[in-house]
């Protein structure tokens, strides 16, 4: 593209406003003048975009036709200043402005793809802010149990659902950039929720630093995790277990982990379309700068990892 | 004395707040019940049920150690059962057709009024075996996941003092080298112990191909595939630079369309 495709624009109301000077001579003569000279600019720079990307067949071709018009009109000298002067130019400056135009193009279309990658991850985010049905019904079955037995314990549960819900439903974020600290918020009232179910069963501690709290993490990743760890580590097993929700900075990259003491991974065991949906996720907003790590510690159970660039979000104004 | 033994139940869920509502509610439905006991898992319940014989037993769908389907097919024909399930398309479909009754958490109070006078007629047969209805709750509830339950998911190596889990998804090829197995995805490479003979038994045949003898490489990760200068295949991947030769007996994987 024209590096100054704006001058017409500009000539036009450099015009405009010559029309209202047109009281005063000098001043309109000049305005005049360098209109002109933007228009033979403007012109120029029109012809060598074309002459940086034509091919040089269709340049044959004009000459040829050059060629014609100028035995027609009995005229060789300027015809031959235009041959020369064209191939010069295209020889020694055509192939750094048509890279530089090619480039314009290029980064077109890889704004379209970051457009495509954005809609993806929107579509993926939607599908894993799904809330599970079975968790509500059962929490709800809970609470309705809790208002007869223990009232109070009903209200802290009830209070736990609804912050639980306020952020776990996209439709009702503010659609700022999700932080970290909101993002712990919502896996601390689900778990509330979970440990007055499971009672015994399940202990859990969140050690994720006040200052960390500001990073943006993309949302329901952590949350997906906490769910795995409970229905895959714990739940399956009548003593239950813990779930430790931690956070650090680790060579420049925000690193959360969640760790479970649960029955652990097999390697056969499907691996379920939440751990796939955070990979592909990642990688539609990080490319290869984020990655989702299952580990299996020392001590048994599962650790989940996502390690992503560490970035403070914007404050909310 | 005319009067028949009260009825006893056993309630099996695992979580105790559930229990506590659906004895609660039991106790106004049908006051005449004995609640002889409750379980948080299947393998509790069964102990239970040997030992306090009850007649009914109200069993949670979803529990762990031994989940609900197992726990019925160890009670067939033996007790009469009422599944407990919370929202769950599946298992509800399951049910719709079949003579067991099943009931759905957070337990109304009416509802639960018509399975016990279902009951107190169910008490006069002899309980159900109810093969049809777990062989179809089975298959709903296992999902896809029998069909690719053979499979493996995931590889386990050694990273540090931790193992790390590399979903197969993420590996590009597997290459045997001296008495390890290299795993090499996108970001990086690990060694295991096991030989490619043994993993081609494991992983999903539509998921991975064996190029060569040494080399089993992902599908969906082959980019393209060229010849070299001596006319042998070549294996191109995405997201990395090394090429995987083809070996003769593997070439007709690679046969133009």
């Amino acid at each position: 593209m024209p590096s100054n495709a704006d001058a017409p624009e500009a000539g036009a109301s450099d015009a405009a406003r010559n029309l209202t000077q047109s009281g005063r001579e000098a001043p309109g003569t000049k305005q005049t003048l360098r209109d002109f000279g933007r228009l033979i600019a403007e012109l120029w720079w029109r012809f060598f975009d074309w002459l940086a990307v034509v091919s040089w067949k269709t340049l044959g071709l004009i000459y040829f036709l050059g060629l014609i018009l100028a035995a027609m009109l009995n005229r060789p000298n300027p015809f031959l200043l235009f041959v020369v002067g064209s191939a010069i130019i295209k020889i020694v400056a055509g192939g750094k402005r048509r890279a530089d135009l090619l480039a314009g193009q290029a980064t077109q279309r890889a704004d379209a793809e970051q457009l495509e990658r954005a809609v993806l991850e929107a579509r993926m985010e939607a599908l894993q802010a799904q809330i599970e049905p079975h968790f509500l019904f059962n929490t709800l079955g809970s609470i309705d149990q809790l208002i007869q037995t223990d009232p109070p314990r009903a209200s802290r549960m009830q209070q736990s659902l609804i912050r639980y819900l306020r952020s776990a439903m996209p439709q009702l974020r503010d659609g700022s950039r999700p932080t970290l600290g909101q993002q712990v918020e919502l896996s601390r009232a689900y778990l509330e929720i979970m440990a007055m179910r499971m009672e015994e069963r399940l202990q859990w501690t969140v050690n994720v630093p006040e200052g960390l709290k500001s990073a943006v993490f993309p949302s329901m990743m952590l949350q997906t995790l906490v769910e795995n760890a409970i229905r895959h580590g714990l739940e399956p097993r009548a003593t239950g277990g813990k779930v430790d929700i931690g956070a650090e900075i680790a060579h420049g990259q925000l690193v959360v982990s969640v760790l479970d003491d649960g029955v652990g991974f097999l390697p056969k065991s499907d691996a379920g379309v939440g751990l796939a949906n955070i990979r592909e996720r990642l990688k539609a907003l990080y490319k290869d700068r984020a990655e989702l790590v299952i580990t299996v510690p020392p001590t048994g159970g599962t650790c989940a990892t996502i390690k992503l660039p560490y970035e403070i979000a914007p404050a909310a104004t | 004395m005319t009067a028949q033994p009260a009825p006893a139940a056993l309630v099996v869920d695992d979580e105790r707040l559930m229990r506590e509502q659906i004895i609660g509610r039991l106790k106004r439905a049908w006051p005449e019940l004995v609640i002889v006991g409750e379980a948080g898992n299947g393998r509790e319940a069964l102990a239970m049920a040997q030992s306090l014989a009850p007649d009914i037993v109200f069993l949670d769908i979803n529990m762990p150690e031994m989940d609900g389907l197992k726990t019925a097919r160890a009670l067939a024909g033996r007790v009469h059962i009422v599944f407990v399930t919370a929202y769950d398309q599946h298992a509800i479909r399951a049910f719709e057709h079949g003579a067991v009754d099943y009931l759905v958490k957070p337990v109304e109070p009416e509802r639960l009024g018509v399975t016990c006078q279902r009951l107190r007629e169910r008490l006069q047969r002899k309980p159900d075996a109810m093969g049809e209805l777990l062989e179809q709750l089975s298959q709903r509830l296992g999902k896809a996941g029998d069909k690719t339950h053979d499979y493996l998911h995931w590889i386990q190596a050694s990273v540090g003092a931790n193992i790390r889990m590399i979903p197969t998804s993420d590996i590009l090829f597997f290459r045997a080298e001296d008495k390890y197995t290299r795993v090499q995805t996108a970001g990086f490479e690990a060694l295991i112990r096991k030989p490619i003979k043994e993993l081609l038994d494991e992983l999903d045949p539509d998921e991975f191909w064996q190029i060569h003898r040494a080399t089993v490489v992902r599908v969906d990760a082959i980019a393209q595939v060229s010849r070299n200068l001596s006319g042998k295949q070549v294996v191109h991947l995405k997201g990395s630079d090394e090429r995987l030769e083809v070996s003769r007996s593997f070439n007709h994987l690679f046969k133009q369309m």
